[in-house]
């Protein structure tokens, strides 16, 4: 076992951890913050996507010991963020989700579009989505949020 | 999709790493942004017995420029290359190659010594690092050593690294102004790993490499002899004909693909 | 519109209206309850044992070490009476397959399951997988249907002649199928899995204080899995509760019984604590690889004019190792024979379609379930006929679809469409993708070498499959009648139950308008509940497009009977007769006055002295049922109409603009339609461009994980122009007709035939999906 210090959504949290572990397996299981999902467990599908240290990461191939004293937010920790409630807004309005599995993973990497290339446009948006697979929604309205969203804070 | 167990060491400096890379009990691996190793470990494909973390090593995040050589420390992500934090050409062609591997989170973790010492056969810093040339700069128990680009991957995961060995950076070519480079993955979704690379940097002398082989990336001579000679353009028939000379036991299709790659990737040096 | 209603909600939030999605909320707050969200006090994670080799038999397993109480195989399972998954057909000669949990002697695809391992953690579960040891003799497996069909092949089931599960034919006036102009091609769908983002998810206990055995499964058919619960672990109903929390997509996976279902709840039954089985990735595309394998052969047969006369082909669908619950395994066979002349009109039919047995998963009926593989062979035939003929492929389709004025036409398999104008649908989208502008590109060329070409697609899809036309089918599982409760609570609102079950399609949205369509409520007092059979109305559950007919509809006519209960306690308040009185804004209006739902709520429920003597014991609580008047399907369909660039030298597609004209009667929720329609077209896509399922020759799957299956994605399909047509159904309530299936059919043939357009200079054809670059190169190679 290996000990594990961290701050998961503003909050420190200690814990002594199997090394093989995953962060995302952690934040489920044993911090019972279950809206981070598993998809594919390999990296290639987005919905573990989590914040460590303000830039996104996938929980399932980071090993819960390599976040060690690091700050991870995953999708509860953005209730007083503002690119997120725009985006959370927009994708509503946009249907831009049907089942909601990959929802958080997509929205967390939603967030690090909009506040990392403010001057998307829909090509590069569409690009940088590659990483996060949706299976119901066919992207649509996930790319109309995002852009709704670059214009707003455009403007 | 759960890993195996394994033991996992934190280490403070680069000695005391190299030395429990020499003393572990069954097979030890460095731990970098473990965005190659995560999946395998996850499959089960690896399972290793100690991971030993270099997190808190210092030593390993640098990019200085010193004269005609960029060290570049093995920790730093393709994120850091693809926001431009290498400088001059050489930094435009890295940058141009980092936007291209995988996704922002996955880069955002993924290192550039990691990549190369994985040596996963599909993956792009190998090949476009054997086209800029340079080396390998390696700890082990006699202290530091470098090797070349050239010959340092010698198959698919399988490298000149020893096992008790650690990559911590590299020296790379501070290209000129008038350099000319180009790079071409072949694949079906931004961020996959390619069926096909071609890359062409062109500075003091072409180098041309045919990469996503199966096997180790390999500098496609004739196509260095002709961009020598003055050449601006290689088409696919003749790109066909000079990797085939090198016998890379390709099918019609995988022989097509590459040599795609890099006449498309000389087109690129040359837009 | 029924009496009662009077138009859309207060803020229009009736059909028609694009409301926003109620259930977002907690999907967008990282909130949604999957099953793997849901934690139960001592709960064991399974991992399971799995059948390294395709076919093998005298299978012998040894337990792992440290594994005491804590390791179950069919001979646990067997000892306590355990009943197999048992489904055949009425089909005659539809030979049985008993899909066993888990494997019991013999060994009949990779990844079948042999035995459970728990531990406390996933991770250790998986360490005692690791430990245990099978022992088997390989046998040679069955791979190919190609070869599976032969006389000479191994046997997938020792007790069958052959590998054949079924043979049916379609014949009408076969004898006169031929024609002047014929042309016929071998076209393969090859198989794929599904994928939705969440996989299967099983947590089961024996619940103490309901005394009954619950279970927590990613299901679209809580009701039917209690069924098959209670068959085959010898439960009576009562004592059995499913529940079908939060669903990451289903599309059709998950709407058939998985082995894991049964055993997962009986080892909880054993161990007396809850366990939990989570399906990873590399399950699901070893063990799902199950869906859309089909070969055709067939020809077209025509007058010079281009008149279609006959059709005539030979099917063979890979239905995998078993018959799996509750649609059997010729599901799709029959489907696709039945079905294949699409919307046209054809005079003779001679079909022959075979279900055969393999040594790989067993087949589930994915979106689409045949049409996308009918679609892809009957379109991608009609434009080798246009080619034959010299005819634009727009105008040949044109000339035979079914026209409106033939409507509702009996097709010659004896279906029967309602209603659609077909080729408008074809027009408008011939208009939307510009047929004329492409020709003129295509002489132009392209500055970058690659090759353009433009294709269609067309379809129709019938939905809300109906009980007589499933039993005169002879299917295994018959739907019925569908249920709603409807109840209207203290304060004026509605509590509204349903069976189906709601896994992304918006439902506690879309239905909820149903009942704001006939009462004026505020969507805000309407709440739609699912999934758990402890409280929904039995329902064979959410496939075949049928909910919105069929939950709607249930609902539609639960609210006209509870509008008439709430009317006669409404007049008795407002002193007026029953007839005097109508609903309009969620109140019940009279001659000289109107009280709100919420009044007549209070006297119900807190002053009943103040009833009429007249009130319907029923109440405010009222449970009624729907069914189409005759049982007949409403039928949707649309055209696509797709522009690709192919590059010769890459073989590399790209869609370069799509469009849709489809028509799916009174829409509900055209946010929702819209949806349903852009994300079944990518998944249509995936099946074009992308998604394979790679066996080898000893039968091993070589896709299993994502490095290896690449996902159609962001950059795959550009922003689709969608166009509706609205001719409602004659046979339901508003007129509507299901959709979710839709987008996902044409992709394939829409896709493939603007290829074969883009590659016509080359006289070589895609016939095979996924278009993969290797195969397109195969074409314009076999032309230098």
């Amino acid at each position: 076992m290996t000990e594990l210090t961290l701050k998961i959504n503003g909050e420190d949290v200690t814990a002594d951890v199997e090394p093989r572990l995953s962060l995302a397996d952690f934040v489920r299981d044993h911090r019972r913050l279950t809206g981070t999902h598993l998809g594919c467990e390999h990296g290639v599908c987005g919905a573990c996507t989590v914040l460590m240290n303000g830039e996104p990461v996938r929980s399932c191939i980071t090993f819960a010991v390599a976040a060690d004293g690091t700050e991870i937010t995953t999708i509860e920790g953005f209730d007083d963020d503002d690119p997120m409630t725009m985006l959370r807004q927009a994708f509503h309005e946009n249907h831009a989700l049907q089942c909601g599995y990959c929802t958080p993973g997509m929205l967390v990497a939603a967030r690090d579009i909009v506040t990392r290339l403010p001057d998307a446009d829909e090509d590069r948006v569409r690009l940088e989505l590659a990483g996060n697979l949706c299976r119901c929604t066919g992207y649509v309205g996930i790319v109309n949020a995002i852009l709704s969203v670059i214009e707003k804070r455009q403007a | 999709m759960k890993s195996a167990k394994f033991d996992h060491q934190r280490m403070v400096t680069l000695e005391e790493a190299v030395a429990a890379l020499g003393s572990a009990d069954g097979e030890a691996r460095i731990m970098g942004g473990g965005q190659s190793l995560g999946p395998m470990m996850n499959l089960r494909l690896a399972q290793p017995d100690l991971l030993i973390d270099l997190s808190r090593v210092g030593g390993l995040d640098g990019i200085e420029v010193a004269g005609d050589t960029i060290r570049i420390g093995a920790r730093v992500t393709h994120a850091r290359i693809e926001d431009g934090a290498v400088p001059g050409v050489t930094g435009a062609y890295m940058q141009f190659v980092a936007s291209g591997i995988s996704y922002r989170s996955v880069r955002n973790r993924g290192t550039i010594g990691g990549s190369v010492a994985h040596a996963d056969p599909s993956a792009d810093w190998p090949s476009a690092l054997l086209a800029l040339g340079g080396d390998v700069v390696i700890a082990g128990q006699d202290g530091e050593r470098r090797m070349p680009l050239d010959g340092f991957q010698i198959g698919p995961f399988a490298t000149g690294l020893g096992f008790e060995e650690i990559l911590t950076g590299f020296e790379l070519p501070t290209l000129g102004e008038g350099a000319k480079c180009g790079y071409y993955k072949v694949n079906r979704k931004p961020g996959e790993f390619a069926d096909a690379i071609g890359a062409v940097v062109i500075g003091s002398a072409p180098r041309v490499v045919c990469g996503a082989t199966e096997a180790a990336p390999f500098r496609v001579v004739a196509a260095e002899e002709r961009l020598a000679a003055g050449a601006a353009e290689i088409s696919v028939a003749d790109a066909r004909d000079m990797i085939a000379a090198q016998d890379p036991g390709f099918d019609d299709y995988d022989l097509q693909i590459h040599a795609v790659a890099l006449s498309r990737a000389v087109g690129r040096a040359f837009a | 519109m029924a009496d009662g209603g009077t138009g859309p909600g207060s803020d229009g939030q009736g059909i028609g209206a694009r409301v926003l999605r109620k259930e977002d909320k907690r999907f967008l707050d990282g909130a949604g309850r999957y099953v793997s969200d849901i934690y139960l006090p001592r709960t064991l994670e399974a991992a399971i044992v799995r059948s390294p080799v395709a076919h093998a038999e005298n299978l012998k397993i040894s337990p792992p070490a440290g594994a005491e109480g804590r390791f179950f195989t069919a001979e646990d399972m067997a000892a306590d009476g355990v009943q197999p998954i048992h489904v055949v057909s009425k089909f005659p000669g539809h030979k049985g397959s008993d899909y066993p949990h888990l494997a019991t002697g013999k060994l009949r695809f990779v990844g079948e399951s042999v035995a459970v391992c728990l531990a406390d953690t996933r991770a250790a579960a998986e360490d005692l997988v690791a430990g245990a040891e099978i022992d088997f003799n390989a046998l040679p497996p069955v791979v190919d249907m190609l070869a599976a069909v032969e006389p000479s092949a191994a046997r997938v089931h020792d007790d069958w002649d052959d590998n054949v599960i079924l043979d049916s034919r379609f014949d009408a006036n076969a004898e006169n199928v031929s024609a002047p102009v014929s042309v016929t091609r071998t076209f393969r769908m090859n198989r794929q899995a599904v994928n939705p983002l969440e996989g299967a998810a099983v947590l089961a206990e024996w619940d103490a204080r309901e005394d009954r055995l619950v279970v927590y499964s990613a299901s679209q058919i809580p009701h039917i899995l209690k069924n098959a619960l209670c068959e085959c672990l010898g439960l009576r109903q009562n004592q059995v509760r499913v529940v079908a929390p939060d669903v990451g997509g289903g599309f059709g996976y998950k709407c058939v019984l998985l082995p894991e279902e049964i055993y997962i709840p009986w080892v909880a039954m054993q161990v007396k604590r809850p366990v939990r089985w989570i399906q990873d990735r590399r399950e699901h595309l070893v063990t799902a690889a199950n869906a859309r394998e089909h070969h055709y052969s067939v020809t077209l047969h025509a007058q010079p004019d281009g008149t279609f006369v006959g059709l005539e082909a030979d099917i063979i669908v890979d239905s995998g190792a078993y018959s799996v619950y509750p649609h059997s395994n010729i599901l799709e066979s029959t489907m696709a024979g039945r079905t294949l002349h699409g919307p046209y009109t054809f005079s003779a039919y001679k079909v022959r379609s075979r279900a055969v047995a393999t040594n790989k998963p067993p087949i589930v009926p994915y979106r689409g379930v045949a049409r996308p593989g009918i679609c892809f062979a009957l379109e991608l035939a009609i434009d080798a006929m246009a080619r034959e003929l010299g005819r634009e492929p727009y105008d040949l389709r044109m000339q035979n679809l079914v026209p409106p004025e033939k409507m509702p036409y009996t097709t010659i398999t004896g279906g029967e469409f309602d209603s659609g104008d077909y080729p408008e649908a074809l027009r408008r989208s011939a208009d939307l993708i510009d047929v004329a502008a492409v020709r003129a590109r295509q002489l132009e060329g392209e500055a970058d070498g690659r090759l353009i070409g433009v294709g269609f697609g067309c379809y129709i899809e019938m939905t809300a499959l109906q009980t007589s036309a499933a039993a005169r089918a002879g299917l295994a599982a018959i739907p019925g009648y569908e249920q709603a409760h409807v109840r209207l609570t203290p304060d004026g609102g509605l509590e509204i139950g349903v069976g189906v079950q709601n896994h992304g399609q918006g439902m506690e949205t879309t239905l909820a308008q149903v009942a704001c369509e006939k009462f004026g409520l505020d969507i805000d007092m309407v709440s739609v509940r699912h999934g758990d059979t402890a409280t929904s109305p039995y329902s064979t559950g959410t496939y075949a497009s049928r909910s919105m007919v069929m939950a709607g509809g249930a609902i539609a006519r639960t609210c006209d009977v509870l509008g008439e209960n709430i009317r006669r306690i409404g007049a008795h308040l407002l002193q007026c007769g029953f007839d005097e009185t109508t609903i309009s804004g969620a109140r019940v209006v009279g001659p000289s006055g109107d009280v709100s739902f919420a009044e007549v709520a209070r006297v119900w429920h807190r002053n009943p002295e103040d009833l009429p003597a007249d009130v319907d014991p029923a109440g405010v609580e009222v449970t009624s049922g729907f069914r189409p008047s005759p049982d007949k399907s409403p039928f949707s369909y649309a055209t696509h109409a797709a522009i690709v660039a192919v590059d010769p030298e890459l073989g590399h597609v790209e869609i370069l603009d799509y469009v849709i004209s489809e028509d799916c009667g009174t829409i509900v929720n055209p946010m929702i339609v819209d949806g349903q329609i852009l994300g079944g077209a990518l998944q249509g896509v995936g099946t074009a461009l992308f998604e394979e399922s790679c066996f080898d020759a000893e039968g091993q799957p070589l896709s299993s994980t994502f490095a290896d299956y690449t996902m159609p994605g962001s950059t795959h399909l550009p922003n689709i122009r969608l166009d509706h047509l609205v001719n409602p159904s004659p046979l339901t309530e508003f007129g509507v007709k299901g959709l979710g299936e839709g987008g996902a059919i044409p992709p394939p043939a829409t896709i493939a035939n603007a290829v074969n357009d883009a590659l016509r200079e080359y006289g070589a054809e895609v016939s095979e999906t996924p278009i993969t670059p290797r195969r397109v190169r195969a074409c314009v190679v076999a032309k230098s």
